[in-house]
């Protein structure tokens, strides 16, 4: 209907123009009836009737949609404006590009990372049921604890455990043997995460279960690459370390874990172990209905239970169960970054929406003409209002899509240099993309700058004083002092958030180089690692694992170039295990235990491969094996910590106690002391560590190795290691008989992916800085030359009156920089206060760091004299004949 | 910009002109002007079609499909848009002179003999 009669109108029009002319003329004909003159009757009817214009305008309005019509004239207008400035129209689309581009970017990695629901069905009903201790919640559980979580099935649905595959398994069968992420899981992980089974079936309970056979449900991925997409596989046999594993189903490919498995294996845990090892991760579906509280109290109980039957010992003294939300528990400590992102980039908008508020602002001055003749002609000030905010939101929404797009490939660039370990990005953060939320942020964003930096010109621009501005000679309608004041106020407020930005890099940048300063304590020069997979049946006993290394260094150290060779379970800067120890013979005091430390097992050459010093005592020799007695390596921080005024090569210790059969072993004898290296990162202080001979090992400690971690081979060279690699790679398959190796990585590249986060925020940080000092330094520069161009008469005069070119150079130089100071002081304020919630990021700089808080303001300084600088030269070009003759 | 006038008598109650318009062209089909004079001068001259509004008015009927037009020629021989009422705009008329009827006498109600009545 009003489409129809949309489409109509304007023959309709030309109806009621005829109408109206034919009203017209009756009325004419009755007041000539009535004895006027022609022409007064004529007169008189055109009175009565009124403005025929006005009522066509009337019925007009009325067939048509007055807010999308007005809307759509205006915006007419204001692009037919914005292209007769294409100068000033680009330089602002690209300020704000900018300025929506990096919030686009850094949105949609938040979004992908605390914003998006997990991807498995119902997620709200999904925790992880972790154990906690005074240190907090650890999600991590060993099989009785898991045993007892299973068994809550008052609040619990399902519940199943899963670890993250760092053992890693060996596809071996044809040519190329290959080792894989095969993740170990109960058989109730797949109903948990609602995994879509595209072949096959998922593990049955008898599968699980100890002698369960060996059985593998393949990742969709390793399906189609390694099988060729084969359907045939389900039901067959693969060969994993050189035995039959039947592969029992496929997975289908939207399957999503945040360690991407190749395959999955059944843990077939012996439920009555008493092994108090925390290998891996338990996560439960709460049912319908139970709230996490609840869920919380019911585990308070079962930690209660758990005490009764394994001991007042099995659970740290205030430590207990309970369960958070899955999706907390993945993002973990991922949040604070990601905010201290986005508001830095917050930053960056703001400081682009002042640029843009200055422009937009000094083209109003221009227009004021334009705006006044229009005023004049009958617009009102909402009309005015609404046609510059029309103009500004044009000049937001075409910044938002270019936005848009600077975002888009921006992030990709972002995660070229992430960290890699930022949780639920997926594999080269495939997961991060355009969505309804950022699509619906950035158009949130475009309004919201739109109106921002439009709003205050528009406000302002609207009040013109009519008779002024069309009187007034073009060229000196400039800047009124209201102009200047808001100008000069959006100026400070820019270099303020710049300062703000660019002192958060700053500190960022001294972190990252005290970093790259740190000792690690072992060699990363010229150091090759590889790891090796021995998951496998062979090796559940320590004297093959002990063989192999044996074999292996022998035929490393006779690689051309190589110096010296050795193998562990871990390796430094990566992280390791914690185990706890009892010196033997001294009080335990309120703990079960002495104490906890890290906890190696190393090949007797570890510390010569590494270079780390022994300090006192003994280094591991050949003969420290299973023959022999029992002996230890601690580091320098667990002597300094634990034997603070005696002598730790008087005492023995006892690794494990509480630990399970594993640990059942005798205590060892100290024999040596080595350097501390930094094992859980390069910003983490070494902690207390101890190192015994993997020789020296129990069979049920090698076994439960195997399953969760991979023996590390590290061999040192006289040269560069990388072209040794063929030779290194050739030497282990020969000694394993024909095992495949992986993750082969210099130490020097291991120590880069170990800082790369401190790297990726302080590169984002001093993009981030650097965008907003470059926007700070454009609005000093626009607001000072403006001020220079608008005032060329009164600098005309003083010329003509004597004043020196250095006078007026230097008066212009000083008004810039008051308002520089005056940003610089402000900015200073606001680092003092913001720079705090940085201070997790820094390492061995102080939030309120002296060199930063220092430097950055004169740095700050400088970039303003120079964008002062060069408005500042051009006042000592007026030529005061040419500025007077402009009068 | 155009500042409110202040509501006088003489002036037709907003959404009663349309009611109005209809009653006239019970009588049968006729033009703008002709409407207009009808109910100024069957309201003996107290109501005062402002002519600016009728228009639309009439316009919005029609597309309302309430009245129908055609041009002609009028009694003083000139060219003329004339409005018929359809079936439709019969039957909104009996229901918007009922919906009239009782809203003055329930206004009359109200207003009862605190007030003179009218016209005596």
């Amino acid at each position: 209907m009003s489409i129809s009669r949309f489409m109509h109108r304007r023959k309709k029009d030309q109806d009621l123009a005829e109408e109206i002319e034919s009203h017209l003329a009756h009325e004419q004909d009755q007041n000539a009836a009535r004895g006027l003159h022609p022409q007064e009757a004529h007169r008189q009817a055109r009175l009565r009737f009124g403005n025929p214009r006005a009522t066509r305008e009337r019925v007009w309005r009325y067939r048509s949609f007055p807010m999308v019509e007005d809307g759509w004239r205006d915006l007419r207008f204001a692009l037919r404006s914005l292209a007769r400035t294409p100068g000033f129209t680009s330089i602002a689309i690209l300020v704000i590009a900018v300025g929506i581009g990096v919030n686009t970017a850094v949105f949609s990695v938040v979004n992908a990372v605390l914003l998006k629901p997990l991807t498995y069905p119902d997620p709200q009903s999904l925790v992880q049921v972790v154990t906690t201790s005074d240190r907090g919640p650890l999600p991590l559980a060993s099989i009785p604890e898991y045993n007892i979580f299973q068994q809550q099935s008052a609040v619990f649905q399902q519940v199943a455990a899963y670890d993250w595959g760092g053992a890693g398994v060996n596809l071996t069968g044809g040519d190329h043997p290959e080792q894989v992420l095969g993740m170990h899981v109960t058989s109730g992980y797949f109903p948990l995460f609602g995994a879509p089974v595209v072949a096959g079936r998922t593990f049955t309970a008898a599968e699980d279960s100890p002698n369960g056979g060996h059985v593998a449900v393949l990742s969709y991925g390793l399906w189609k690459r390694r099988f060729g997409g084969n359907g045939e596989i389900v039901g067959s046999t693969i060969q994993v370390d050189g035995q039959p594993w039947l592969v029992v189903g496929i997975i289908g490919r939207d399957f999503v874990t945040d360690t991407p498995a190749d395959l999955w294996i059944p843990f077939q845990f012996d439920l009555t172990s008493r092994e108090m090892v925390h290998n891996f991760n338990v996560a439960a579906r709460l049912k319908p209905g139970i709230t996490g509280a609840q869920a919380n109290a019911q585990l308070a109980l079962a930690a209660d239970q758990f005490r009764r039957t394994h001991g007042n010992d099995a659970l740290p003294p205030h430590g207990g169960f309970g369960a958070v939300s899955l999706q907390e528990s993945l993002i973990g400590e991922t949040r604070a970054p990601l905010m201290v992102l986005l508001g830095a980039v917050g930053f960056v908008l703001l400081i682009a929406c002042a640029n843009v508020a200055n422009l937009l602002l000094a083209r109003a001055s221009v227009r004021k003409r334009e705006l006044a003749t229009r005023a004049a002609l009958g617009a009102g000030r909402g009309q005015i209002i609404r046609q510059l905010l029309t103009e500004s939101l044009a000049l937001s929404f075409v910044g938002g899509l270019l936005g848009l797009a600077v975002g888009f490939g921006g992030v990709r660039l972002l995660l070229s240099v992430s960290p890699g370990d930022i949780p639920r990005i997926g594999e080269n953060g495939s997961a991060v993309g355009l969505d309804y939320r950022v699509l619906l942020f950035t158009l949130g964003i475009s309004l919201l700058t739109g109106v921002l930096f439009g709003l205050v010109p528009a406000i302002s621009a609207s009040r013109p004083d009519l008779t002024a501005s069309l009187n007034e000679n073009s060229s000196r309608s400039g800047m009124g002092l209201r102009h200047g004041k808001i100008r000069s106020l959006l100026v400070v407020s820019e270099i303020a958030l710049a300062l703000v930005l660019v002192t958060g890099a700053a500190l960022l940048i001294r972190t990252f180089l005290k970093l790259e300063d740190v000792n690690p304590g072992f060699t990363t020069h010229n150091v090759l690692t590889a790891s090796m997979s021995i998951s496998g049946s062979r090796f559940q006993k320590t004297e093959p694992v002990a063989q192999l290394i044996r074999d292996g260094r022998e035929r490393l150290v006779a690689v051309p170039g190589a110096l010296d060779a050795a193998a562990s379970d871990c390796l430094p800067l990566q992280g390791c295990f914690g185990m706890t120890f009892d010196v033997l013979g001294r009080p335990r005091g309120e703990t079960p235990f002495t104490g906890m430390a890290g906890f190696f097992s190393v090949s007797w050459s570890y510390f010569s491969t590494f270079e780390i010093p022994l300090l006192r005592g003994r280094a591991f020799t050949e003969q420290d094996d299973s023959a022999a007695p029992g002996v230890v390596i601690i580091n320098q921080a667990m002597a300094r910590k634990y034997w603070s005024n005696g002598d730790p090569l008087m005492d023995r210790i006892q690794i494990g106690p509480g630990g399970g059969p594993a640990f059942s072993e005798g205590p060892r004898q100290i024999v040596g002391v080595v350097g501390d290296t930094r094992d859980a990162g390069v910003n983490r202080d070494p902690f207390p560590t101890m190192y015994i001979p993997i020789a020296q090992m129990l069979d049920a400690q090698t076994a439960l190795n195997a399953k969760v971690a991979p023996l590390w081979w590290i061999v040192r060279s006289r040269v560069d290691p990388h072209p040794l690699r063929a030779g290194i790679e050739a030497a282990l398959r020969d000694a394993s008989g024909g095992m495949p190796v992986a993750h082969v990585r210099t130490m020097a590249e291991v120590e880069v992916r170990n800082t790369a986060r401190q790297r990726f925020n302080m590169l984002l940080l001093s993009i981030f800085g650097a965008a907003g000092l470059l926007m700070a330094a454009i609005g000093v520069y626009g607001v000072m030359s403006y001020s220079v161009q608008q005032r060329t008469q009164e600098l005309g005069v003083r010329l003509a009156l004597g004043a020196q070119a250095s006078n007026l150079r230097n008066m212009v130089i000083g008004q810039g920089m008051i308002l520089a100071g005056a940003g610089v002081v402000l900015g200073i304020g606001g680092a003092f206060w913001l720079t705090r919630f940085l201070a997790s990021f820094l390492f061995a700089v102080k939030a309120w760091d002296p060199v930063t808080f220092i430097v950055t303001p004169l740095l700050l300084n400088a970039v303003a004299l120079l964008a002062v600088w060069i408005p500042a030269q051009r006042a000592t070009r007026v030529d005061p004949m040419t500025a007077l003759r402009l009068e | 910009m155009i500042p409110k006038k202040p509501p006088e008598a003489g002036e037709i109650l907003q959404g009663t002109l349309d009611m109005l318009i209809l009653r006239t062209l019970v009588m049968g089909p006729a033009h703008g002007h002709t409407i207009a004079q009808v109910i100024e001068h069957t309201s003996e001259n107290a109501l005062e079609v402002e002519q600016g509004s009728l228009y639309p008015a009439l316009h919005r009927l029609e597309d309302r499909g309430l009245l129908s037009s055609e041009w002609g020629v009028s009694e003083n021989n000139r060219r003329a848009k004339f409005y018929r009422l359809t079936a439709k705009g019969r039957k909104e008329l009996s229901a918007a002179a009922g919906r009239w009827r009782r809203m003055t006498r329930a206004i009359g109600l109200i207003l009862g003999d605190s007030i003179e009545p009218a016209g005596d």
